[in-house]
Formats: structure tokens, C-alpha cells, sequence
């Protein structure tokens, strides 16, 4: 695993330049310039957001601001999904940087979880480690640890560590030497079509066995529109981390290096766009 | 109203969010609403059967958090942690600003947009879905 440490790098340092912009609507006191933002496609965007926050914050009377919230083209924006995966699913084939409306009002109760401080958000991103683990593990690694170790896979994901938060992860990803891999992979597939609701999401644990499955074995038993050619012709694109993978990457290796901090494997299968 | 621990009732198809309803809240009288679009399944690429079945839930209290007198039901895989959760609080008469965590294998609380089947697949054993439920955070 060593030896493929860039791609842990790379995936890490992965920056959305991102524009945001207050929504037209909120009550203002003077004009609102844009900000913008570099975003890491692996933290969350209330975790990251403080400095939009407080720019915005400026222009506006303190009885006007309740609980921000963020949109793209009229979709609210799930904060408890990964950055890199919000764009990828929605904004991948737009121009850069990608255009954010900010808000502050009008909290949309039904497509978004309420975030009123840091600690919700280190609560879902450790529970998103722990489920992790109870497929690669059977909460074995996660629970030897100590709290302390927990905390710091929090803080080096909050800080931009990628040292302080490996030297713990990297516990996580390993497996017994007598077996081939992890228990079971702990991945979420999501797909964008037009008759469906927003984002679909799949999650079934894949075995491996002796034979080393890889991405492709995975989409065919579990999202077989994504790969099946009918007629030759490629009707969806797989991304990972805004790549899409060779289908026949193993996905121990996949799982490996291209997880989020969160543990987990984020596909994202959208129809190839027509050019 | 006779109290049957081992069959599996079953959840009401949405949960009516509005207020008190009748001393005893049983399954059975409470008020009908039109299902919610996650209860409906598209039915589209989903494996053919499955997202029309339900899945067997056994809830499990901790702490001194009030104990269900029912403890096993039979719930859409659609259904969302957060529409447990409202059940349950509803169920036990919590106040609506009382907090109560849902945890999978007594380690972790799934996202309450998450849906039980996608749980029970992963996670489920002996034909049923164990989830401990709590006014506190139990683990973390």
C-alpha cells in the first residue's frame, strides 16, 4: 500500500475552486460581493464554510441570518454528503468554478439536515468511520482504538492533516495477512436520472473471496444498467473522486486509496453526456 | 388492548406529524395519510420484489430510555432512520425537542436519511434488523 502513497495525496489535496454567491432574495444592507472559495472534495461544506459565513454575515442585519444553507441550480445542497461527491454528481460537466447560492433563510426541512454546530458534524463523520468498520472489521479496529485516536482522524480531517489523520486511518485499512482483503467493502453508489428523486443510493456489502473482485464485478451485481452495452455503446459514466477508474481496477486497491476519510467508497454513476 | 410481544405489527405507512392522539397509541387507529413519495418506490431498476417487501425491526431500549411495549415491527425498507426516530418518540410520547440516537450493532447511529432496508441488508441477522434506540448518545 506504501507504495501508491501519491494517490493518498492526491485524493486528499483535491480542491473544487467554487464561487458563492447570496441568494438574490435575502435582506441585505449593502451590495454582497461573491466569495470565493477552494474547497476540499473530501471534507464536508459546513465544516469548511466559516469564512463564507462571516462575509456574508457582514452585509446583513443579525434578525435576518437563521441557519445557512447552500444550493446549486436549485438543488439544497446535503452537507452530510462529501464535497467532491456534490459536485461530481451535480455540477461535473459545468464550468468552473462552480457557482454556489448561499442562504439564510428558509431552511429546506425536507432535503437538508439541520448542522447547528461542528460537533453534529464530527458525530456523522465518525459514525460513517464506525459503520466502515463494522463491514471491513466487524468494529474490531475502531473499537480497540481509544478515544484520543478517534479524535484525531477528526481532527486531521478538520485541520487539512494528512499525516495526523493517516497515522490512524491507515489502522483502518489494514487486513489480517492470512486473508485477501477486508470483510466485506463499504461503498455507496449514487445515480442522477430524471424520472428519479434526486440521488438514489445503494448499499450492499460485497464479499471478496480468493479471486480479487474488481469495479466492474461490483457495478454488474449491483448496478448492472451502469455497465451492461446493450448495443455496444457506454450509457453511463462511473466517477470516483471525479476520475472515472478503469473497470478493472481491483476494488481492495480501489478501496485502499480512493475511500474517502469517512472510510467509505463514493461511486458516482451518471448517463454519459451527449456531446 | 392484548399485547402480542412475539408477532410483528406493523409501522402505519407515514407518520402523522400532528399533535396528541388517543391515551393509548395503537398502530392500528392511527390516521391514515397519504404515503410519502419514500414509501412509494419508483420500481424501476431496483431488484424486482424487494423494495415492496418489509423488513423486521427489533428495538431494543438503553439507559434508562422508556422500553417499547411493542418491540417488533414490520417496516417498509424505504422507510428513513428519521422516520423511526419519529416514530418511536411519537410511540414513547417524547416531546418533540427530545433528542433520541438510533444505533446499528451498539457501535454506530446511521445518517437519519438512511433508509432500514439498505441497513438490514448490510446489517441485519436472523431475518431482522436489531436497532437500540436512546434518549442519549450511548456510543458515541
Amino acid at each position: 500500500m506504501t507504495d501508491d502513497k501519491d494517490v493518498l495525496r492526491d485524493v486528499w489535496f483535491g480542491r473544487i475552486p467554487t464561487c458563492f454567491t447570496l441568494y438574490q432574495d435575502e435582506i441585505t444592507e449593502r451590495e454582497a460581493e461573491p466569495y470565493y472559495l477552494l474547497l476540499p472534495r473530501v471534507s464536508y461544506l459546513t465544516l469548511v464554510t466559516d469564512k463564507v459565513k462571516k462575509h456574508f454575515e457582514k452585509v446583513m442585519r443579525q434578525e435576518d441570518i437563521s441557519e445557512i444553507w447552500f444550493e446549486y441550480e436549485g438543488t439544497p445542497l446535503k452537507w452530510h454528503y462529501p464535497i467532491g461527491l456534490l459536485f461530481d454528481l451535480l455540477a461535473s460537466s459545468s464550468a468552473l468554478p462552480w457557482n454556489i447560492t448561499v442562504h439564510f433563510k428558509s431552511f429546506p426541512e425536507k432535503d437538508l439536515l439541520h448542522c447547528p454546530s461542528k460537533d453534529v458534524i464530527e458525530a456523522h463523520f465518525m459514525s460513517c468511520v464506525k459503520e466502515a468498520d463494522a463491514l471491513k472489521h466487524k468494529s474490531q479496529v475502531i473499537n480497540e482504538m481509544q478515544k484520543k485516536d478517534h479524535k484525531q482522524l477528526w481532527m486531521g480531517l478538520q485541520n487539512d492533516r494528512f499525516d495526523q489523520f493517516w497515522a490512524i486511518n491507515r489502522k483502518l485499512m489494514e487486513y489480517p495477512a492470512e486473508e485477501n482483503g477486508f470483510r466485506y467493502i463499504p461503498f455507496r453508489i449514487y445515480q442522477t436520472t430524471t424520472e428519479r428523486p434526486f440521488i438514489r443510493q445503494l448499499f450492499r456489502p460485497v464479499a471478496t473471496d480468493d479471486q480479487l473482485h474488481t469495479l466492474g464485478d461490483l457495478l454488474k451485481e449491483v448496478c448492472p444498467s451502469a455497465v451492461a452495452p446493450e448495443d455496444g455503446e457506454k450509457k453511463n459514466q462511473v466517477r470516483i473522486h471525479g476520475i472515472e477508474p478503469v473497470l478493472e481496477t481491483p476494488l481492495q486497491w480501489l478501496r485502499e486509496h480512493l475511500s474517502h476519510p469517512d472510510n467509505f467508497l463514493h461511486i458516482r454513476i451518471i448517463p454519459q453526456p451527449a456531446d | 388492548m392484548a399485547e402480542e410481544p412475539e408477532s410483528a405489527l406493523q409501522l402505519p405507512p407515514s407518520i402523522a406529524a400532528e399533535g396528541e392522539g388517543p391515551t393509548e397509541v395503537s398502530p392500528e387507529t392511527a390516521t391514515p395519510e397519504p404515503p410519502s413519495s419514500a414509501a412509494v418506490s419508483p420500481g424501476t431498476e431496483e431488484p424486482a420484489g424487494d423494495t415492496k417487501k418489509k423488513i423486521d425491526i427489533l428495538l431494543k431500549a438503553v439507559g434508562d430510555t422508556p422500553i417499547m411495549k411493542t418491540k417488533k415491527w414490520a417496516v417498509e425498507r424505504t422507510r428513513t432512520i428519521q422516520g423511526l426516530i419519529d416514530f418511536i418518540k411519537k410511540f414513547l410520547k417524547l416531546v418533540a425537542s427530545e433528542q433520541l440516537f438510533i444505533y446499528v450493532n451498539q457501535s454506530f447511529a446511521p445518517s437519519p436519511d438512511q433508509e432500514v432496508g439498505t441497513l438490514y441488508e448490510c446489517f441485519g441477522s436472523d431475518g431482522k434488523l436489531v436497532l437500540h434506540y436512546c434518549k442519549s448518545q450511548a456510543w458515541g
